[in-house]
C-alpha cells in the first residue's frame, strides 16, 4: 500500500500498458487482414486457367464497298481497307463474381483514311471509347444500335469525341458522311473475352476453373456455343469454324 | 394504289435478301467479282397533298411530292484507270430510263485528274449532284432545279405578249413558233436529266481546290442525249475548301439553247447558235457539329429570237436563291428548313410591263427520322406562293417520304 499519489501513478502505468497492448493487437489485426486480402487473389490466380484456340473463317467477309459515285465529278481517293480477320471469342455466361469488375477504362477507335481502326473493338461495360479523327476532312460517327444510340456530329482532324458504354451488347458504328465506314463495338459485362489475331488465334486468361459455354463471333455472325472445361491452373483448347 | 402496293412489295423483297440479321434490310452495296462490280440502290416513296398549282411538278405527269422512285446504280471497275458507271431510274413504275452512263478514266493514279465521257453528272451548281432523297434533307427540291418556267427549247413565243400570256403555266405549255404540242416548260437547271459529253475534273493533292470543265450536247435547263442544234455547251465549276466543313463553289455555263428546228422557224437557218442559255452560280456549304447550312444562287439568261413587235427584250433573266439548314436533334432525328425564291426580269408587252414568268417563293420545313441507318422517314410542310398566273397562287402542301438505300 503506498500513498494515494503512488497508487494513482501505478494505475496510470497499468492503463497505459493495456492501451498499448490493444493498439498493438489492432495493428497486428490490420496487418494480418491486409496480408490475407493480398494473398487471397494470389491463391485464386494460381487456380485460374486459360481458354485458347483458333477461329477459322470459311468465307472471309469482304470490306464494304463505296456506293457507286455516279454523281461524283472525280474519282474517289484511295482509302484503307478495314482488317476483317479479327473475331471475338467470349464466355456465354460469366463465372460467379465476374460482374464485380472495376470501373472501365478508355479505349480508342480511330478514324483513319476513311476506316475505323480497329474495325472490331471488345470492351467491358463502363469503358469510355474515344473516337479521334485522324483524317483531314470531316467524319460523323454515329450508331442507331438499341444498346447505345449516339451521334457525335461533325468534327475535323485532331478532334475527338467520346462515348461511355454502360450496357452490354453489340453496337454497329457508322460514319454519316462516308457510308462505307463501319465498325463493331462489343460490350461485355465480364472480362472473359478475347480478340483473335490475324491468324485467328485467341486466348482468354484468368478464367476460374469450371465448365463454360464459349461463343465465337465474326462480323455479325455467332457460332453455336461450345463447352470448355477449364482445369485448375490449366489450359482448355477450343477451336471454332465460322461460315 | 398500284404504286404503293408495288412499293410495299419491293421493300418486302429487299428485306428478304437481307443477310445475317433477319430483322434488318440490306445496308451495303452489293459487291460482285471481288469488288469489280458494285451495285447500289435507292427506293423512295413520297405521298403528298394534291398540287393544283403545279408548284412541285417536274414535268406534266410527275410531282416531286407524289412519286415512287427506284434508282439502281452500278460501277464496273476495270483496273486502276477505267470504270464504267451507270444508273437507271423508274418513276411511278413508268419503266426504266437510263439516267447516267459514262466511262470514267483516271490517266494517272498519282494525280487526281479524272475524265468522264458519256451521259455525265452535272458540272454546274451544288444541288444537282445531291438530288438523291437520302442526300436531300427535305422532300421538295430547290426551285432553281425543279420549278418549270414557261420557256421551252422547241417552242418559242413570237412576241412579248405571247410570252406573258403563259406566265405561271410552265407545267403545260406551248408558243406560236416551233413545236405546237403541249409540253412542260424547263427549269433553270434540270435535276432530273443529265447531259451528254465529256468532262474533266482535277484537284490539288489535299483537295483544297478542285475544278471541273465539261463540253456537252444540251444546256443546263435542257440536257440532251442527241444535240438538237449546232452548238455545244461549255460548263465549268470551281470549289475551294479552305477548312474542313466549308465549301465555296462557283459555276458557269453557256450553250445554244433553242433547237435548230425552232430557231429556223423563227428567224431562218444559220442562227441557232445565237440563242443561248448562260448561267452563273455561287454556292456555300458550312457544317459543324450537328449543323449543316447551304446557300445557293443561280442567275440564268436566255436569248430568244426576236420575231415581231412587241419584241421580247433579251436576255430573259431568272434568279434563284435558296437557303437551307439542317440540325440533328438526337441520333437519327433531325429538323430541316429551306427558303427559296425564283424571280424573273420584266418584259414590255402591249398593255403591261411585268416579269416574264410569275415569281415563286417557297418555304419548307420538315423532320427526318432514321428507323435504321439506311431507312429514313421524312415529313415536311411547304408554303408556296406565286405572284401571277391563272393557277392557284397560294398553296400549302404536306408530304411524307420513306427512303431506303443500300
Amino acid at each position: 500500500m503506498g500513498t494515494p499519489r503512488k497508487r494513482q501513478r501505478a494505475q496510470r502505468t497499468r492503463g497505459e500498458r493495456s492501451a498499448g497492448a490493444r493498439v498493438s493487437l489492432l495493428l497486428l489485426g490490420v496487418v494480418s487482414l491486409i496480408a490475407f486480402v493480398s494473398f487471397v487473389p494470389h491463391l485464386n490466380a494460381a487456380r485460374s486457367g486459360t481458354i485458347r484456340g483458333r477461329v477459322e473463317l470459311r468465307s472471309p467477309t469482304s470490306p464494304t464497298e463505296r456506293r457507286p459515285g455516279v454523281a461524283e465529278l472525280g474519282s474517289p481517293a484511295p482509302r484503307d481497307l478495314p482488317n476483317l480477320l479479327r473475331s471475338v471469342v467470349y464466355l456465354e455466361s460469366a463465372p460467379r463474381g465476374a460482374f464485380e469488375t472495376e470501373e472501365g477504362g478508355h479505349a480508342i477507335m480511330d478514324q483513319r483514311n476513311e476506316t475505323f481502326v480497329p474495325h472490331v473493338l471488345a470492351i467491358t461495360t463502363g469503358t469510355t471509347v474515344d473516337f479521334p479523327n485522324s483524317d483531314r476532312f470531316y467524319h460523323n460517327v454515329f450508331s442507331l444500335s438499341k444498346t447505345r444510340r449516339f451521334d457525335l456530329g461533325r468534327y475535323a482532324a485532331g478532334g475527338s469525341r467520346s462515348v461511355r458504354f454502360d450496357r452490354p451488347g453489340i453496337i454497329r458504328v457508322f460514319c454519316d458522311i462516308h457510308s462505307h465506314m463501319n465498325a463493331f463495338i462489343l460490350v461485355f459485362s465480364h472480362p472473359f473475352f478475347g480478340v483473335t489475331d490475324d491468324e485467328g488465334r485467341y486466348h482468354i486468361d484468368d478464367v476460374p476453373p469450371g465448365t463454360y459455354n464459349v461463343i465465337a463471333w465474326h462480323e455479325g455472325t455467332s457460332s453455336d456455343p461450345k463447352a470448355a472445361s477449364v482445369p485448375d491452373g490449366g489450359v482448355a483448347e477450343l477451336d471454332f469454324t465460322i461460315r | 394504289m398500284k404504286v404503293w402496293s408495288t412499293a410495299a412489295a419491293c421493300l418486302a423483297c429487299l428485306a428478304s435478301v437481307s443477310r445475317g440479321d433477319a430483322q434488318t434490310l440490306p445496308s451495303e452495296p452489293i459487291s460482285i467479282a471481288g469488288g469489280r462490280v458494285v451495285v447500289s440502290g435507292d427506293v423512295t416513296g413520297t405521298a403528298g397533298t394534291t398540287d393544283p398549282g403545279f408548284f412541285n411538278y417536274t414535268d406534266y405527269d410527275h410531282s416531286a411530292l407524289r412519286m415512287f422512285r427506284v434508282d439502281v446504280s452500278a460501277t464496273v471497275n476495270a483496273g486502276d484507270h477505267f470504270a464504267v458507271l451507270g444508273e437507271v431510274r423508274a418513276e411511278n413504275l413508268d419503266g426504266l430510263s437510263p439516267y447516267a452512263l459514262f466511262l470514267r478514266v483516271k490517266p494517272w493514279t498519282a494525280h487526281d485528274i479524272t475524265i468522264q465521257l458519256g451521259r455525265v453528272p452535272p458540272t454546274f451548281g451544288a444541288f444537282a449532284r445531291r438530288t438523291y432523297p437520302a442526300d436531300n434533307p427535305l422532300i421538295g427540291y430547290p426551285l432553281g432545279y425543279q420549278y418549270l418556267t414557261s420557256l421551252r427549247a422547241d417552242s418559242l413565243p413570237d412576241t412579248a405578249d405571247d410570252l406573258l400570256r403563259r406566265r405561271g403555266l410552265g407545267w403545260l405549255d406551248r408558243f406560236k413558233i416551233g413545236n405546237q404540242t403541249f409540253e412542260h416548260g424547263l427549269p433553270l437547271v434540270s435535276a432530273f436529266h443529265w447531259d451528254t459529253g465529256v468532262q474533266m475534273h482535277a484537284a490539288t493533292e489535299n483537295n483544297i481546290v478542285n475544278g471541273t470543265v465539261a463540253v456537252t450536247a444540251g444546256t443546263l435547263s435542257n440536257p440532251l442525249f442527241h444535240d438538237d442544234n449546232n452548238g455545244l455547251q461549255y460548263a465549268a465549276r470551281m470549289e475551294f475548301r479552305p477548312v474542313a466543313g466549308l465549301i465555296l463553289g462557283a459555276s458557269g455555263a453557256r450553250g445554244p439553247f433553242v433547237s435548230a428546228l425552232a430557231a429556223t422557224a423563227a428567224v431562218g437557218e444559220g442562227h441557232d447558235r445565237e440563242f443561248t442559255q448562260t448561267a452563273w452560280g455561287a454556292d456555300v456549304e458550312y457544317s459543324r457539329h450537328y449543323m449543316l447550312l447551304r446557300f445557293e444562287t443561280i442567275v440564268s439568261e436566255w436569248r430568244l429570237p426576236v420575231v415581231r413587235e412587241p419584241a421580247i427584250a433579251v436576255p430573259l433573266r431568272a434568279v434563284s436563291t435558296s437557303v437551307e439548314g439542317r440540325y440533328k436533334l438526337a441520333p437519327g432525328l433531325y429538323v430541316a428548313a429551306r427558303l427559296d425564291h425564283l424571280g424573273f426580269n420584266d418584259v414590255h408587252g402591249t398593255t403591261a410591263t411585268m416579269s416574264w414568268d410569275a415569281p415563286v417563293t417557297r418555304a419548307e420545313a420538315g423532320i427526318g427520322f432514321s428507323i435504321q441507318r439506311n431507312l429514313l422517314l421524312k415529313a415536311s410542310h411547304q408554303y408556296n406562293t406565286r405572284d401571277g398566273g391563272p393557277l392557284r397562287r397560294v398553296e400549302p402542301q404536306t408530304a411524307a417520304q420513306i427512303v431506303f438505300w443500300f
